[in-house]
């Protein structure tokens, strides 16, 4: 990288940041973890991390990838677009990883995945559900998880033929994810139903807390269900301001409240009691993923929720990829994984040509009284 | 007009009048800061979520070493975190704002940009970036009405609208009444004059701190209780609010800051309850907008008098 | 000054010690779980130590060394005037040489860190007419910002004009929005107008927001790639005609694209330099700064405020604009998450760092705090820590800004 050409002025720059580590053709091989290390998600950023860790640290355990040892680069954008070009152009180029894990908030990931294609380096995002973020047909890029339009009809589906509600509040944050969310939730029952209509539409502000206005504009309008596209940092507050107020009806949310934050988010499982959420098929339940959950546990005392697992599962397809091709080009990569499924921690992955999952394996989950959440078991509920 | 629509009504009108309160509590701080030294003190939001966490951790320390009455419990924890937050109010003045004392006024709100920065990173380096959460303390709720339709205040809003009226109340007769009092509106007047005589003004801005910080705690305290839920981010949010309350109110002014945030509140909450929730920020905005240009040094500050 | 007071010493570094334990101690030492909590008694002991040793060895060794040294060397100021002309015109060649050589010397990393440096420098050069020179505090630029940005998307994604069109009609919607917020706050002075200036970009903000239908709500608008007035960067053509590698012969690159935007802004920025730097020297920029010291007295010397004013806030707001749409063509992609307000808070902290009107000063302090957190990216979580922490040294070091704005004389003879 570094020509004679360049002037001792530019030395400055390079002993800051450039380093040693790129001179020296390296023995490893440099996977990017890219995501909100700072910022208001964080919480989210470390999932990515640990996951990513353990995977990358029982891989290189198990002799690595073709001898040769996986070495993470951490990338930080904050969920900011701005910082997510800069962090992509970074990996891409100073530190030459051969693919990346992330990012986290479609926002982010979207413009970045536009520098990973060009520079064909594989990008997989454990994530980020936004329909664009696979629609644009980038060669490069795929995700371990599923689309927000899937998972909202799941949803929508087990409203009118589980629960048989009608009148729902539909809320968002109006945010990338929360957004997607929501409307696809409602696409899918005005599909079912042409004259549906639901009672309330309307987003709310990330990084508040009070809701109260909003809550009791829900029980102004009578609302028997409510649906919430969001983040457990908002979704706890208000799940709580709703039964403060007495509003008893069914909650409803998507995967961004996988995490046992929403139960401390909402001050206790008394409030959390009997929450929905779509999630993929519980990975913690897989026989392939109980082991390493119970090293997580126990050897690092971290909890593998959320997206911990699907990181974990990320490395490992990308390792196998690695494992499988001698050339570790993005396109290689890619193509090979979307003609060979990839045994995971969270069953069996397998891609479709857009780089979105074939299988998506939403179900419903119910959250319960100790604060923990389990796959509904739906004989039980005839009625409400 | 039902009843069912008045109990509505009257249950947005306590919304937002709770979330007044916390809105005045902290404009006051940024009221008192721009007062006396003519500076809007960015960092004041972070210093109420510092006092959200310290709350947090005294009480679950009181819960962790075996229990104490509710009542104490709290009083302990609102003492606490008076008594940190005052000494970090007091740290920041020290540190980040006084050696700008004497150059341009642009030049300590940067400053207090950057140790805004710093607490807010500070705090998610110390204790992770998770949601964090507190016990509820107080269970139940008033209740006006029938079965189905009432309208109802927890204790927890009470406990903030009896805890903004007590030290807006007991605010007022500490400048008004006492010698400090004199003295800060002394400072606040004419800082060279105040000096020649004899009123030790760095004292004065040290304590104005000190009382700003003091008052973000009480809402912090009371403010955590009630959701019980926070993370190392709702200072911005909230901070912006407040100091949008207290210019409302007309910056500098005590009673105006506590006026400017139950405004802010109220029409939030009833723009987001009537009209749409979406763009209940904009009409909050709208308003300040719309009351500056009719009035502007907003509802009861002093109109600036140019001198030629 | 050898000697050093001991006992004082001591009791300073106790002092801090305490202090900074009183604070370290409730936040570092005890870690909220949940609802239960870990208690880690050695944690704050490093930072609180360091941060007395700090003091200590600020105080009592670099301080009285400092001053020793000063007066030792018998330092007087000295206005060397022709030399410092000789070396200004040196350092702005050797700068305009090096700032050309950027986008062929460096990786695309550093060449997209470049573009967002020239991005922030018009942003606060922008900024810099509006607070600088005519003292109004703006806190809600970004909104501007944003306003040209969101003209790229909407006129790319409606109408399908491209970059080369668009840069003008940003420019002048911005303007328009420039003028629409001046009206309003003419009357208003100081911080009233910085709370409705702040008030009016969150507006501009959450209408983008939540505007689905023109703007894509939070799911933003693509933007179609930058072209060479029509010709292609791709490797492959989309629509059809010649790419620009193959119509100059050159070897495909992905920097390519990046290469020509870089120049563009640029120059642009070059412009704006200029105009900037020239603006105090003509007569309605020396009326900005006269309105800014007196407006009564202006008024009665005939000077139009309202059109001085308002010329203020649309010239800043039509380069806030121009750099939208820059930032557009090279993100590709925008949504509202790139407005918010600490994006205004930044651009504010860039023009007084770097000394209010002072053009050379702004442009040192751009390039500084958008390099700054890529800079310290090495220290992964402690980066907008140590940003932050700098940003107040740096206040406290020089208050007045980097550089000191000096403003010719004139006298009747």
């Amino acid at each position: 990288m570094i020509k004679h050409a360049k002037a001792s002025l530019v030395a400055i720059f390079l002993t800051m940041s450039l380093g040693a580590g790129n001179i020296f053709a390296s023995d490893t091989i440099k996977i990017g973890i890219a995501g909100p290390h700072t910022g208001n998600n964080a919480a989210f950023g470390e999932q990515l991390w640990h996951g990513s860790e353990k995977a990358a640290a029982d891989i290189n355990k198990a002799g690595g990838i073709n001898g040769k040892k996986i070495e993470l680069v951490k990338g930080d954008d904050a969920c900011e677009p701005k910082q997510a070009v800069n962090v992509a152009n970074r990996l891409v180029e100073k530190d030459n990883v051969v693919a990346v894990i992330g990012h986290f908030c479609s926002s982010s990931t979207i413009p970045a995945s536009e520098i990973y294609n060009e520079a064909g380096v594989l990008m997989i995002t454990p994530a980020s559900t936004n329909p664009q973020v696979t629609d644009r047909k980038l060669r490069t890029i795929l995700r371990t998880c599923g689309r927000d339009d899937q998972q909202g009809a799941i949803a929508a589906d087990f409203l009118m033929d589980d629960l048989k509600l009608s009148k729902v509040a539909v809320l968002h944050d109006k945010d990338t994810y929360g957004k997607g969310l929501a409307d696809a939730f409602k696409a899918r029952l005005k599909e079912r139903n042409p004259k549906f209509k639901e009672v309330l539409y309307e987003g709310l502000t990330r990084g508040e807390k009070d809701f109260r206005a909003l809550v009791t504009k829900i029980k102004s309008v009578g609302a028997e269900a409510v649906y919430f596209g969001g983040l457990q940092s908002e979704a706890g507050p208000l799940v709580r301001q709703m039964r403060e107020l007495g509003i008893d009806a069914p909650f409803i949310s998507g995967d961004g409240i996988v995490s046992s934050d929403f139960v401390t988010a909402a001050g206790g499982a008394n409030a959390t009691q009997g929450v929905y959420m779509t999630f993929s098929a519980e990975a913690r339940n897989i026989s392939a993923g109980k082991k390493v959950v119970e090293e997580f546990r126990t050897a690092m005392k971290y909890e593998p929720e959320g997206y911990t697992l699907y990181s974990y599962a990320t490395m490992e397809a990308i390792a196998a990829a690695l494992k499988n091709n001698k050339k570790h080009d993005g396109k290689t990569l890619a193509t090979w994984l979307e003609n060979n499924p990839v045994d995971t921690v969270v069953g069996t992955l397998a891609w479709d040509k857009k780089g979105d999952l074939k299988k998506s394996n939403y179900v419903i989950y119910r959250w319960d009284k100790q604060g923990k959440y389990a796959e509904l078991d739906k004989k039980g509920m005839t009625q409400k | 007009m039902n009843a069912f629509d008045l109990y509505i009504i009257g249950q947005q009108l306590i919304n937002g009048l709770v979330l007044g309160a916390t809105y005045g509590l902290i404009a006051i701080g940024y009221s008192m800061v721009y007062g006396i030294i003519g500076m809007i003190n960015f960092a004041h939001g972070e210093i109420y979520m510092v006092s959200a966490y310290v709350t947090a951790l005294v009480i679950a320390l009181i819960a962790y070493f075996g229990g104490l009455p509710v009542g104490a419990a709290i009083m302990i924890a609102l003492l606490f975190t008076m008594l940190i937050t005052a000494i970090l109010g007091w740290l920041i003045e020290r540190v980040a704002y006084r050696p700008l004392k004497n150059s341009f006024r642009l030049a300590p709100l940067i400053s207090a940009i950057g140790v805004s920065l710093i607490l807010q990173n500070f705090i998610q380096l110390a204790q992770g970036a998770r949601n964090q959460a507190m016990p509820t303390l107080l269970e139940g709720v008033l209740r006006i009405g029938g079965e189905e339709q009432f309208m109802q205040i927890s204790y927890h809003q009470l406990l903030i609208l009896v805890a903004a009226l007590v030290s807006m109340l007991s605010l007022n007769t500490l400048i008004g009444k006492t010698k400090f009092g004199r003295s800060c509106r002394a400072t606040q007047q004419d800082p060279v004059m105040a000096e020649i005589l004899g009123i030790n003004t760095q004292k004065v801005i040290s304590l104005v701190f000190v009382i700003g910080a003091v008052f973000a705690a009480i809402a912090g305290t009371f403010v955590t209780m009630n959701y019980g839920s926070f993370d190392f981010y709702i200072g911005f949010v909230t901070g912006i609010k407040a100091f949008t309350a207290a210019v409302l109110g007309g910056i500098g002014s005590l009673p105006g800051a506590m006026l400017g945030g139950l405004l802010v509140g109220i029409a939030e909450s009833f723009f987001s309850g009537f009209v749409n929730t979406d763009y209940k920020d904009v009409f909050a905005f709208g308003i300040l907008v719309l009351i500056l240009i009719i009035k502007p040094s907003g509802l009861l500050g002093h109109p600036e008098v140019e001198k030629v | 000054m050898s000697h050093i007071p001991f006992k004082k010493c001591v009791k300073d570094f106790l002092a801090t010690f305490l202090l900074a334990c009183a604070i370290f101690y409730p936040l570092m030492g005890f870690v909220l779980n949940g609802f239960e909590l870990e208690i880690k008694p050695y944690r704050p002991l490093v930072p609180a130590l360091s941060m007395a040793v700090i003091r200590t060895f600020f105080l009592y060794g670099l301080q009285p060394f400092l001053q020793n040294q000063w007066q030792k060397s018998g330092a007087q100021r000295v206005e060397k005037k022709e030399k410092t002309a000789l070396l200004a015109i040196v350092i702005l060649i050797a700068t305009i040489c090096f700032t050309l050589m950027v986008p062929f010397l460096f990786s695309n990393y550093w060449l997209n860190v470049g573009i967002l440096c020239l991005i922030y420098i018009l942003l606060a050069l922008g900024l810099n007419i509006v607070v600088g020179y005519a003292g109004l505090l703006d806190l809600g630029f970004v909104g501007f910002y944003a306003v040209g940005a969101y003209t790229f998307g909407i006129l790319s994604s409606y109408t399908g004009l491209g970059f080369w069109s668009v840069l003008p009609l940003a420019a002048l919607v911005a303007a328009g929005f420039g003028i629409l917020l001046g009206f309003p706050v003419l009357r208003m002075h100081g911080d009233y107008l910085a709370i409705v200036t702040l008030g009016f970009g969150e507006i501009i903000r959450l209408i983008l927001n939540n505007w689905t239908e023109l703007t894509g709500g939070p799911n933003g608008m693509r933007i179609p790639p930058l072209t060479f007035f029509g010709i292609e960067f791709t490797r492959r053509s989309k629509y059809g005609g010649p790419l620009f590698h193959e119509l100059f012969s050159l070897e495909y690159s992905s920097a390519t694209r990046f290469q020509l935007l870089y120049l563009v802004i640029l120059a642009f920025t070059c412009l704006v330099a200029y105009i900037s730097w020239r603006l105090p020297k003509i007569a309605i920029g020396r009326s900005l700064l006269a309105l800014r010291e007196d407006e009564i007295a202006c008024r009665s010397l005939g000077i139009n405020h309202v059109g001085t004013k308002l010329m203020a806030f649309a010239s800043g707001a039509s380069i806030a604009g121009v750099a939208g749409v820059f930032f557009g063509a090279q993100q590709r992609f925008i949504n509202p998450t790139s407005f918010t307000f600490f994006e205004s808070a930044l651009i504010l902290a860039i023009v007084v760092l770097g000394g209010l009107g002072s053009t050379v000063g702004v442009i040192i302090a751009a390039v500084v705090m958008t390099a700054l957190p890529e800079l310290l990216r090495d220290f992964s979580e402690y980066r907008v820590l140590l940003f932050g922490l700098l940003m107040v040294i740096m206040m406290i070091a020089k208050p007045q800004g980097l550089v000191r704005q000096k403003y010719s004389q004139y006298t009747f003879e």
